[in-house]
């Protein structure tokens, strides 16, 4: 087999379930832990059929700012520090003026997404990167 | 306010335009905090011709291996920011494709790994995140 780093051969990934690739860790419905966000208020991991869904409402002026729902990609963990292997999945969302890609995962319970924004407008503003905290509602 | 589209609040913001990200903060030799990784030992970040350049050495099973150079974008810490905070960068092998999203944390460099093999082995595709410290020679 071809590989650019040990890690390529490791025997885990012909085995999924040993490289915890299943996403239903990731499934439901959850909330930033900060009430006083400017960002993502929820997010809602789904599974439709073969496909695990993202969706994600943001804070708005005037309201919660529906974002499109993007597919999301599941993806193993061979580990971690601490020994964590919790599954991850990345999702890029198109908001026509800007795209953001975004990695989730769970760390200690927590759900973390971390988002790269990129303006695809004129607007003049500079692509960033944010991270936020989630928790399960239950 | 100016009708600007925003998906969040933290994008209405209004500034100069950002003409380009300084991305000095992440410039230099980067060392993965875990001496057993099994993934990247090394990062070496530069700039040149206005583009930030990765240069990565990976652990292999009979040494180090030598990925060469690709361009990476830069972040900001938000919008209205011009100083670099992270970047994405995407390394295509033909039969895999590793696409990197990295953050500077607590000064240290925090990256998330991206594997998706595009071979019929059919190994999983999978995450890694893994810490790198900048070399110096203040002490």
């Amino acid at each position: 087999m071809d590989y650019k780093q040990k890690s390529h051969l490791h025997p885990d990934l012909l085995n999924p379930a040993a490289a915890n690739l299943n996403p239903d860790k990731l499934l439901g419905r959850w909330i930033n832990t900060n009430w006083e966000t400017r960002g993502i208020a929820e997010c809602i991991v789904a599974r439709e059929g073969d496909d695990i869904t993202v969706s994600i409402i943001g804070v708005g002026e005037d309201g919660p700012i529906h974002w499109p729902k993007a597919l999301a990609t599941p993806l193993a963990n061979l580990e971690e520090e601490a020994g964590q292997r919790t599954p991850a999945a990345t999702a890029t969302f198109d908001l026509g003026f800007m795209r953001a890609d975004t990695h989730l995962r769970i760390n200690k319970g927590v759900f973390v997404i971390v988002l790269f924004a990129t303006f695809l407008d004129d607007s003049g503003r500079a692509n960033y990167l944010n991270r936020e905290f989630f928790y399960r509602h239950s | 306010m100016s009708n600007i589209q925003f998906a969040q609040l933290s994008d209405q913001v209004e500034c100069d335009p950002i003409t380009n990200i300084d991305p000095k903060s992440l410039l230099g030799h980067w060392i993965n905090s875990n001496p057993d990784t099994i993934s990247i030992a090394r990062i070496n970040i530069t700039e040149a011709n206005g583009k930030l350049q990765l240069q990565v050495f990976a652990v292999g099973p009979d040494g180090p291996i030598d990925w060469g150079t690709a361009t990476a974008e830069v972040f900001a810490g938000n919008p209205a920011s011009s100083t670099g905070a992270g970047f994405m960068c995407t390394y295509d092998f033909g039969f895999a494709e590793a696409r990197f999203q990295a953050m500077i944390m607590k000064g240290l460099l925090v990256l998330a790994q991206f594997h998706t093999f595009k071979d019929d082995s059919n190994r999983a595709s999978y995450f890694m995140r893994e810490y790198y410290a900048m070399t110096h020679e203040h002490f």
